[in-house]
């Protein structure tokens, strides 16, 4: 693995990593549950549905804004006239 | 270009296109892989698992923008496992965590079960040191020897040259022969 000069002092050390870095057997349902999990909704997907929550409390929000606004407008308009009529 | 490439670059563009049965295929290719590198690098199987399933959901969430530009799918996806490690690596050195000596070992393939249940004291010292390296260091190691791969792969995972890799791997070694004299540690009774 290494150049031929380091070769033969590499060996033994070589042979160690290899007796120690060896793959390991995972955990019995561990595919299948890491996969379940991933189903379930990403972070982004997540944000996606609360990005359009804030679209429909914006929506919402302008609407009702406007109605008090209109109502506003045709109370102070309903006042003034009233007035006038009082006058 | 081999027929398993050829398979893979298809189902690559199904899974950029949002197709979950894809990735699920991508995921039946790597899971294991991934699974053994984040093992190696963190020495605990729960967070393994946990740290697993967060680098595909996270590959899945940004598969969209993978292009292959000279580094291969496998390759983005041990970068997404190392992101990931060196930020639970992080968070770890917060907080009091149980020490990973203690936390269990998990059999490796081939060898004889039994002899899988005890790992002998020189390799729990080697992967002691291990776990001390610079975690370029241990990446190198754990591709090399666990995914046995070449020094081309490697590089092409960690972003240097093939000539660079075999550099630090030969830095590497020499590194790990010193530490293990000044310990003094016997690896010849095994």
């Amino acid at each position: 693995m290494t150049d031929q000069i380091y070769e033969d002092d590499f060996d033994e050390i070589e042979a160690h990593l290899a007796g120690t870095l060896k793959r390991v057997t995972a955990p019995s349902g561990l595919f299948q549950r890491l996969y379940d999990r991933i189903q379930i909704p990403s972070r982004s997907e997540i944000r996606l549905r609360l990005k359009d929550w804030n679209r429909l409390v914006f929506v919402f929000g302008g609407v009702i804004s406007g109605m008090l606004l209109l109502i506003t407008i045709a109370r102070a308009l309903y006042y003034m006239i009233g007035r006038k009529g009082v006058l | 270009m081999t027929e398993l490439d050829y398979n893979e670059e298809e189902i690559l563009a199904r899974a950029s296109k949002g197709d979950r049965d894809a990735f699920g295929i991508l995921y039946g290719h790597y899971v294991e892989r991934i699974f053994n590198y984040v093992y190696y690098r963190t020495g605990n199987p729960h967070d393994a698992e946990d740290l697993t399933a967060r680098v595909f959901q996270r590959a899945m969430n940004h598969i969209k923008n993978y292009t292959d530009r000279g580094v291969p799918f496998s390759a983005w996806l041990y970068r997404i496992a190392h992101n990931l490690v060196a930020n639970w690596h992080r968070d770890r050195s917060r907080k009091q965590e149980i020490p990973l000596d203690d936390l269990p070992v998990l059999p490796t393939k081939g060898d004889h079960p039994e002899r899988n249940l005890v790992r002998s004291q020189e390799q729990d010292s080697l992967l002691r040191m291990i776990r001390k390296l610079p975690p370029e260091r241990q990446n190198l190691l754990i591709l090399k020897f666990v995914e046995n791969m070449s020094n081309a792969e490697i590089g092409k995972i960690m972003g240097r040259s093939e000539g660079a890799v075999k550099s630090l791997y030969h830095r590497t070694l020499l590194a790990l022969r010193d530490q293990l004299e000044d310990q003094n540690l016997n690896l010849e009774g095994e």
